[in-house]
């Protein structure tokens, strides 16, 4: 195939590229130098940006009292949301892989949660969260249990919101679904021939087949939940006391609430740190535990 | 080989999920057909005594909801037809053509769908505001021009590489060129992968808050899922107008996702196993 390293194949090829490497260039390479410009900046976005060195970083780590709050909740929360979501979506997943009734119809009720407005589904969910007339307080009214004042509270507030998210998962649902039905019959045969329990085929069958998508899942699923917005935006306003002041939510009140671009951007400049080393980490221990055919 | 029964245990555990999972839905339709007393009626009824059909034009007098997804659709749709033109260029350069350094602008390409895009937010928002066009739906638009996401091309790429190569080396031999190869031989083969793109861009634009919330500061040009946050901050209490301009937001995705469910969930396995 030598022959297609042509004049006209490289041309062409750039051609075809040139939007894409014009939003890496646009929307990725200069954005990521514009914020650590900026970053070193005392910028309102009216008068000239004023250059303070490290400042805003000085001012994040030494004084700001939101900014501990912030990681704490946006870590807690991201984690909570990850590891319930892949137990929840995994379990169902398993249970779909059945031999059940109406499996595709499950399957696409399941998914729904996935497509609809997070806004939308944010807002009916505080009211079935509402303290007073709430179904929820009203389901643990009947099994005898206290009123729980879920997004009120500084215990409840961020378990809430997981719960919540969760349930819009419906996608890891269907991707585990399918990892599920790609684990070949015929190992899992070869286990009940040498006398092994459905035991033995979940753990050392489908398992150790499952751990490339288990990752994927818990890797992209990990960089999106780390930017959680909407329930902050649209439901807790970072309160009560900072328990749900996410990362981004904070991002987007000090850049354009407050019109602190530069303090915003040292803030987004940590937050990129921070999930980079995390996605490095994911990777590295990832070789100890994922399962590659062939091996 | 066995034929195995259904399992009935693992069944009605399914369907109970199930019906747990749609419970938000069917506890928000039921809401915005009460009256407000009925429905802080405590403990709560399960159904409205009389259907309020009323409260929908109600709601629409303060929650102009049509307008909302009007202005969505302007945003939502130039994006998808951008995602797909793009996507599946970028998509072909790297399946089909060699060229120096494609290597490595494949890794920088690809690499980038594991960039958090919250993090860029400020130094985009400063250089649309440099060109003036930070107050509307150009800055939105503008960006899914520009390669359609890693995602997308990457999933357009793995779906390229399965077709045999013999077609597109046919039509270049009879003088075909590339861009003829792919939109006239190629793409009508990818169709599928195409639609659930085409799909999931919708989606991404019709539930999008962030980015309208930094572009868009006048009401009147409000997309669905801003006017929704801002409503109800607005309208607090009022919560069966609140419940009904929920389920008029819900309502267009819900019924895309029942006609394309197919492609939904095959768009969804794609991403997951072939990355």
């Amino acid at each position: 195939m030598k022959a297609r390293r042509s004049r006209s194949s490289t041309l062409t090829a750039y051609f075809f590229l040139t939007p894409a490497l014009l939003g890496l260039l646009f929307l990725t390479i200069l954005p990521m130098f514009g914020v650590v410009l900026i970053s070193l900046t005392n910028w309102s976005g009216l008068e000239n940006p004023q250059f303070i060195g490290l400042g805003n970083f000085k001012e994040i780590f030494t004084e700001d009292l939101y900014f501990l709050r912030s990681v704490v909740a946006t870590l807690y929360f991201a984690l909570g949301a990850v590891v319930s979501g892949i137990i929840y979506s995994f379990t169902v997943a398993l249970m779909l892989n059945q031999r059940v009734l109406a499996r595709g119809f499950w399957r696409s009720v399941y998914f729904i949660p996935y497509v609809v407005p997070s806004v939308g589904t944010a807002i009916v969910w505080s009211w079935l969260y509402e303290s007073n007339f709430g179904v929820f307080n009203y389901v643990l009214h009947l099994l005898g249990a206290n009123k729980v004042q879920w997004l009120q509270s500084g215990v409840t507030a961020v378990p809430s919101i997981v719960i919540m998210v969760v349930w819009g998962m419906g996608s890891m649902i269907v991707i585990f679904l399918a990892g599920l039905q790609n684990v070949p019959r015929a190992y899992l045969e070869a286990v009940e021939i040498d006398g092994g329990n459905a035991w033995h085929k979940f753990r050392h069958i489908t398992i150790p087949l499952m751990t490339p998508v288990i990752f994927y899942n818990f890797l992209m699923s990990m960089i999106s939940n780390l930017q959680v917005f909407v329930p902050a935006y649209a439901l807790t306003r970072g309160e009560p006391g900072g328990r749900t002041l996410f990362m981004v939510f904070l991002m987007y009140r000090e850049g354009f609430i407050h019109n602190s671009f530069g303090y915003a951007s040292a803030l987004s400049l940590i937050f990129f740190v921070f999930i980079a080393a995390l996605t490095v980490v994911i990777f590295a221990t990832s070789r100890r535990w994922m399962f590659y055919e062939g091996e | 080989m066995k034929r195995e029964r259904t399992n009935v245990v693992v069944t009605v555990i399914i369907a109970l999920v199930g019906l747990a999972v749609l419970f938000p839905f069917f506890w928000m339709v039921r809401s915005s057909f009460m009256s407000n007393i009925e429905i802080h009626r405590y403990p709560p009824i399960l159904l409205p005594t009389t259907w309020r059909l009323e409260n929908y034009p109600y709601t629409l007098s303060v929650f102009p909801s049509l307008r909302y997804m009007l202005n969505t659709l302007t945003i939502a749709l130039p994006s998808v037809v951008g995602v797909l033109l793009t996507a599946t260029l970028a998509a072909y350069a790297f399946a089909r053509l060699d060229f120096p350094l494609k290597r490595l602008t494949f890794i920088l390409v690809i690499g980038s769908m594991l960039m958090p895009g919250a993090v860029t937010i400020i130094p985009i928002f400063i250089a649309w505001s440099a060109l003036g066009l930070s107050n509307g739906y150009t800055a939105l638009i503008v960006p899914a021009f520009l390669g359609g996401g890693a995602v997308n091309i990457f999933l357009c790429r793995q779906f390229l590489m399965t077709i045999p190569r013999d077609l597109d080396e046919a039509a270049i031999i009879d003088g075909a060129g590339h861009v003829r190869v792919l939109f006239q031989i190629l793409a009508p083969l990818i169709t599928p992968v195409l639609i659930s793109i085409g799909l999931f861009t919708f989606i991404l634009y019709w539930n999008d808050l962030l980015g309208p919330l930094i572009y868009i500061s006048r009401n009147e040009q409000n997309t669905i899922s801003q006017a929704l946050a801002n409503f109800r901050s607005g309208f607090g209490t009022d919560w069966k107008s609140i419940m009904a301009a929920c389920t008029m937001a819900i309502a267009p995705p819900v019924t895309l996702y029942f006609v394309g469910q197919k492609y939904f969930i095959e768009g969804i396995v794609l991403s997951g196993l072939k990355a």
